[in-house]
């Protein structure tokens, strides 16, 4: 806080001086649940892994690990009491990831639906040489 | 230099440091939360990172789905569930240790992140002995020869010595994506290592406290980043396919 | 707007040192390079960007004069793809998508806002040097055997050449995160810094724009990351994603290439929106038409961006389905695009128009980004694309947004803020001959293009059919002509340093926050917290004497 300048004595303190209050620290004992909790939903993903829902497979571990992941963000990442602007933040590349999913694998699904894959895939050429078996340009 | 140097946060009791906060904010509460924001969004590159190998886990997923059962079988799912819990529960010795920092407790710092950091080591040394396993199957794409074989159209390094990919399309692709996955987080999980020592030598000078305890609480997040990583790659790899 | 600040450029501290601005307060080559103010990172990466765009221009020269016979003049085959693809990483990785938010971006963001510095300064030095790092080693990739796959990198190919593939993609990866902690630290800053009073609503068109750039910057770019570094695995350990020969699927990367590579399209032109909103309305002394419809229109781009980057791929082999879904949302980036046009249109209706070169830089820009824009619909139509993809047509497109639009928005920015980051003013006649050469030559150049391309010029090739061969000369004579234009617009620039007048205090009369601190800033910006209390563009608040009192 030395040499303070003139100017520096009635500055305006206009910034957002919001959120001035303590920060959210949560309790050992939520802490404590939420392992347990996390450590119950990974035996749970290990045992149905055991079963076969055929095509659900996929879906059901997908579903308890986005259970685990969402108290870890919420809980252990103090996402829950954190400001929306950060929420947006970090919630936005979920969203904007499950755009990436969403055509890329829409691609593949569809893909063989009008033969494309067939048309497009070129038989395997026995001649193909591997460019780094050729000789370097000059 | 005539500016001033920055408002300057107490230290709450003795064997703790002030803070100074840098010249061009106006107030602690604006430091805390540009940092926080910034680190917040860093993270979500990380998830669109990380999001691009998931994607394309799911697409060879969707085309070789017998490649990834066989696959997925060859690796030992009690290493992978051991990994998890080892995680999960270094997640929680750095929440705790975060709630430390927010309630000036050194000792207890201290101790949670050395607890953490020992989930980190116990982790890669799981991660050691199956990549080893994995090695002696002739399945690491490091090891023996990066070449394709013009000859015989195989892959030199992928050489399946028990012959346990027999049958199926591509066998050598489920092991480049899972070496490819879980060593990216392998290097999140060593970086994180490295930044936890670094909160240590903070705390063992008293710098995170009650007033100031910032670049603890960017460090967690960045640990439970790699710890929720983690909760996704263990069931796909391990147990889905 | 208006502050509570003291007449401008009255320092109200006693000291001296108060009064110098950031260019004097210190000397040496570490008060440069050890830096943490956003002003001095700024004019590194001006210096950086300019001298990026001058090899990527070489690299075009050469592209264009090898053309001038359909044998081709100047290289082998292979030497032609190396020099295509050198201007291609120059200018797009280089070059565009670090130049208008780097230099400008730094240099006039936390101006407009009333803050001291960016809310990172350290991340903000950091992103500077992984720039310089990433540029180093595309620059060691051509000493190590260059590199010919475009600047695309489309596997199986850039998997299979013999060539230095792994370092430029490793270069690609830190220009990557350099551009993300650019964008990382300009929505912190704007989010945490505005000066009181500021509102969203009255922030400069030019923040809105860097501010949706920044979204694009850390969402897309990490996928960029994760693309080359599979392809540097897929060099190096033969991993197979991409490689169809394992099992492996090209056009999955094609679509993680462009589910980067599409909203990096507006990654660089969104900025150059920011520069032309500003701009506009400065030098036609009237507030902007459609201010918030050019803020959201802002943001609009920015989301449709992601959704529609299959328009790239029509003909890789993607699904028919997808084709279809990704061509019929392409249209949609055309609304806000004509929104952002038709609004800057109706700005300088009835405007007090001032032709200053930055004002004809941006009336340049309004012309050749209504041909980019309106061809991009063209190319967006699914059948028309078959017919069109990979040929000149394409590349006339492209360069109409990215030289034509973006490049002519990045000079007009230069030259508007130019006195305000030197305090110096460079000779306007000159400045109004480069921007007359260089937008006589882009047209001479890229009109042919088109020509031939609906012809069936395909793109990239070293050698063609001798019926193209007036076109080609055209358009190399064309390129000559711009080539000129630059030389004489940097050459005005870097010589008004020496020689040129002092500038005033607020050269053009503008009256955003920027114009408002003394010219040159001072360290910390302002001598006084700025405080808003008016609405953005409201020119009655123009103290005129500030347009004629040269600066400190």
């Amino acid at each position: 806080m030395s040499s303070h300048d003139s100017h520096d004595t009635h500055k305006a303190h206009g910034h957002d001086q919001q959120n001035h209050g303590p920060h959210h620290v949560t309790s050992s004992a939520t802490f404590l649940k939420i392992l347990i909790v996390l450590l119950i939903l990974t035996a749970i993903t290990v045992i149905t892994s055991r079963f076969d829902f055929g095509s659900a497979n996929l879906l059901i571990a997908m579903l308890i690990a986005a259970v685990k992941a969402t108290l870890v963000i919420s809980i252990f990442m103090h996402l829950r009491w954190d400001t929306p602007i950060n929420k947006i933040a970090f919630l936005c590349s979920f969203l904007f990831l499950s755009l990436l999913f969403l055509f890329t694998l829409a691609d593949q699904a569809t893909r063989s639906m009008d033969g494309a894959n067939e048309r497009t895939r070129a038989p395997v050429d026995k001649e193909w040489q591997h460019p780094s078996t050729l000789e370097k340009p000059q | 230099m005539s500016h001033d140097h920055g408002i300057v946060v107490p230290a709450p009791g003795a064997g703790f440091l002030p803070h100074t906060v840098a010249h061009h904010f106006d107030s602690p509460t604006q430091e805390f939360q540009s940092a926080k924001l910034g680190f917040w969004l860093f993270l979500a590159t990380e998830i669109l990172l990380f999001g691009g190998l998931f994607a394309a886990y799911f697409f060879f997923h969707q085309v070789y789905p017998e490649t990834f059962r066989l696959g997925g079988q060859q690796l030992s799912w009690k290493l992978g569930a051991l990994n998890t819990t080892v995680l999960l529960i270094s997640s929680w010795t750095m929440a705790m240790g975060v709630r430390s920092a927010q309630t000036s407790q050194k000792r207890k710092l201290l101790i949670y992140c050395g607890l953490t950091l020992l989930g980190a080591a116990i982790f890669m040394v799981v991660k050691i002995i199956e990549y080893k396993a994995k090695f002696d199957h002739g399945f690491l794409p490091v090891f023996g020869g990066t070449d394709y074989d013009q000859a015989t159209h195989q892959l030199s390094w992928f050489k399946d010595y028990h012959n346990v990919m027999v049958g199926v399309q591509n066998p050598s692709l489920f092991f480049s994506i899972y070496f490819t996955m879980t060593a990216i987080h392998g290097v999140h999980v060593l970086v994180g290592a490295g930044l936890i020592i670094w909160i240590m030598v903070g705390a063992a000078k008293g710098r995170f406290h009650a007033n100031y305890f910032l670049p603890v609480d960017l460090v967690g997040l960045y640990w439970h980043l790699v710890d929720l990583i983690w909760i996704f790659l263990f069931p796909l790899l391990y147990l889905v396919p | 707007m208006t502050t509570n600040a003291p007449a401008m450029g009255v320092a109200t501290g006693s000291h001296d040192t108060v009064k110098k601005n950031y260019l004097e307060i210190s000397k040496g080559f570490w008060s440069w390079a050890g830096t943490l103010d956003h002003k001095r990172i700024g004019i590194m990466y001006l210096i950086g960007v300019s001298l990026a765009l001058l090899a990527g221009g070489v690299f075009a020269m050469l592209v264009r004069l090898h053309l001038w016979k359909s044998t081709g003049v100047l290289f082998d085959n292979a030497t032609y793809n190396q020099i295509f693809t050198l201007h291609g990483v120059f200018m797009v990785f280089i070059f565009i998508i670090p130049a208008i938010p780097g230099s400008l971006g730094n240099m006039v963001l936390p101006l407009m806002l009333g803050a001291k510095d960016v809310a990172l300064p350290r991340l903000n030095l950091l992103s500077f040097y992984l720039w310089l790092s990433g540029t180093c080693l595309a620059l060691y990739a051509i000493v190590a055997g260059g590199f010919d796959t475009g600047w695309t990198f489309y596997a199986p190919y850039s998997i299979y050449t013999n060539q230095a593939v792994v370092s430029v993609g490793l270069g690609i990866f830190l220009l990557g995160f350099s551009s993300i902690f650019t964008g990382l630290n300009f929505i912190v800053t704007t989010h945490k810094l505005r000066a009181p009073g500021l509102t969203w609503f009255r922030m400069p068109l030019f923040v809105w724009a860097i501010y949706a750039t920044a979204i694009l910057q850390v969402l897309a770019t990490p996928v960029l990351g994760i693309t080359v570094l599979l392809v540097a695995f897929e060099r190096l350990y033969h991993i197979g994603i991409f490689d169809p020969r394992l099992g492996g699927d090209p056009v999955l990367f094609e679509h993680f290439f462009w589910f980067y590579s599409h909203p990096a399209v507006y990654i660089m032109v969104l900025p150059a929106f920011g520069i032309i909103s500003d701009l506009i309305s400065v030098h036609s002394r009237k507030p902007l038409f459609g201010y918030k419809l050019i803020a959201f229109s802002s943001i609009a781009i920015a989301m449709i961006s992601f959704l529609v980057w299959g328009h790239h791929m029509f003909t890789s082999g993607q699904s028919s389905y997808a084709m279809f879904a990704f061509s019929f949302l392409t249209f949609f980036v055309g609304i806000p695009t004509a929104i952002k046009e038709f609004s800057w249109v109706a700005t300088v209706w009835k405007g007090s128009i001032a032709l200053n070169s930055p004002m004809l830089y941006t009336l340049s820009f309004l012309i050749i980004f209504a041909i980019g824009g309106l061809t991009g619909v063209i190319l967006g139509a699914l059948n028309v694309d078959i017919h069109l993809h990979d040929t000149y047509f394409v590349v006339a497109h492209f360069h109409y947004v990215m030289m034509g639009s973006i490049a002519l928005a990045f000079f007009a920015g230069v030259h508007h803020w130019w006195p305000k980051m030197f305090g110096v003013m460079y000779s306007e006649f000159y400045a109004k001959i480069a921007c007359a050469l260089i937008f006589v030559g882009f047209n001479a150049t890229f009109i042919p293009q088109f020509i031939m391309g609906s012809r069936g010029m395909p793109r990239r090739y070293a050698t063609y059919v001798p019926e193209f061969e007036g076109f080609h000369q055209a358009s190399t004579i064309g390129a000559l002509v711009i080539g000129t234009g630059v030389a004489l617009m940097v050459g005005n620039l870097v010589l008004s340093i020496f020689t040129g007048k002092k500038a005033m205090q607020n050269e053009w009369g503008g009256v955003t926050l920027e114009w408002l601190s003394p010219t040159p800033p001072p360290l910390e910006n302002f001598y006084e917290q700025p405080i808003v209390t008016t609405e953005v563009y409201d020119y009655t608040t123009l103290d005129l004497r500030t347009t004629q009192t040269p600066c400190s």
